[in-house]
């Protein structure tokens, strides 16, 4: 059973990568903030029982079903489906360009050439835009594959889908990331 | 395009590549969540504390479920103790049940006894009499006695 001091480190730990998380979804950051507090509020009261190592993950489950209902309630779901389909079509052109680019620049460890023409606020920025542009499920993907650091099948399981999906949506975020960031400019 | 100078990876490369450029991008992600507005980081530790408090009151509410249910042991071993005092349970549930059927019969025959009685008595009463029994079937003998004269 968690701990009082471990469940409030924990949610201390993860309630911005959570707004955030969900703001991305809902695009409206008041709607994320009540969806952050039932969240809380729902592994308090129904999993406080549970090991402190499991908190993250079912966290993480409770967000995202949290988030679907708010969608369910707010009757835009097939927009988000919509969004989806949209970016399907143009996302095959040219996206291991800047992968490659990329991995040449840490061979030669020339990575703080973009600082230098953006200012950091601005490539954080730039970023934050990027990732809340890309489609629901590889957004979802991504920030709980390696923002949340979530393990393949731990996605899998938090986005309902199987394993094979999950790796197809990081690939195809991160990839769509970098083929953004390096349109703007911006190297990492 | 400069596709003419794309290098092909080994799919252990590419996740690799891919993961790194992940993390970096979720790292900035991290720095920038950290300049979240004053209202959003305060009502986020509102959140957190009702969450507390919640799960403060689910523990209280776990303990005193699992003090009752340690109170209730002996009841419940009587109840599920072994199969000897299960079969007793069990009958004495069953005995008002045939308590009452038993009454039931019981109260059936009484009446049925009764009702023989009185009809032998009536009986007995008309084959005592003069007028033999055969006089109620006389229709004039039942007019006789349906006349208010007499």
């Amino acid at each position: 059973m968690a701990s009082d001091k471990e469940l409030s480190d924990f949610l201390k730990s993860i309630e911005k990568r959570a707004f955030k998380r969900v703001a991305y979804a809902v695009r409206d950051d008041d709607a994320a903030l009540d969806i952050v507090q039932d969240s809380m509020i729902r592994l308090a009261e129904k999993y406080v029982d549970r090991p402190a190592a499991e908190l993250p993950l079912v966290f993480q489950r409770i967000v995202s079903n949290a988030t679907m209902d708010w969608f369910r309630r707010q009757k835009v779901r097939n927009a988000v489906v919509r969004n989806f389909s949209e970016y399907e079509s143009s996302s095959d052109d040219g996206d291991f360009d800047l992968l490659e680019t990329l991995a040449s620049q840490n061979e030669s460890s020339a990575t703080e050439s973009a600082s230098e023409s953006v200012s950091r606020a601005q490539i954080l920025l730039a970023i934050d835009t990027e990732v809340s542009k890309l489609p629901a499920r590889q957004r979802e993907a991504f920030l709980l594959r390696y923002w949340e650091e979530l393990d393949v099948a731990e996605t899998a399981s938090v986005m309902g889908c199987s394993e094979g999906s999950v790796k197809t949506h990081c690939s195809r975020a991160v990839h769509a990331l970098a083929d953004a960031l390096k349109a703007k400019g911006i190297e990492l | 395009m400069n596709n003419t100078n794309l290098r092909t990876y080994a799919p252990a490369e590419l996740d690799a590549l891919e993961a790194r450029l992940a993390l970096r991008m979720t790292a900035r992600l991290t720095e920038r969540t950290a300049d979240l507005p004053q209202d959003v980081s305060e009502r986020l530790r509102f959140a957190r504390e009702q969450a507390l408090t919640r799960a403060r009151a689910a523990r209280k509410a776990q303990v005193a479920e699992a003090g009752v249910t340690v109170g209730s042991g002996p009841t419940l071993s009587l109840g599920r103790g072994d199969a000897g005092s299960s079969w007793w349970v069990q009958l004495a549930s069953v005995l008002p049940l045939i308590a009452l059927v038993a009454g039931l019969v019981l109260i059936q025959r009484v009446h049925n006894s009764n009702q023989i009685s009185a009809a032998a008595e009536i009986d007995a009463s008309l084959l005592a009499d003069d007028l033999p029994p055969s006089a109620y079937s006389d229709p004039g003998f039942v007019e006789f006695l349906k006349d208010p004269r007499d």
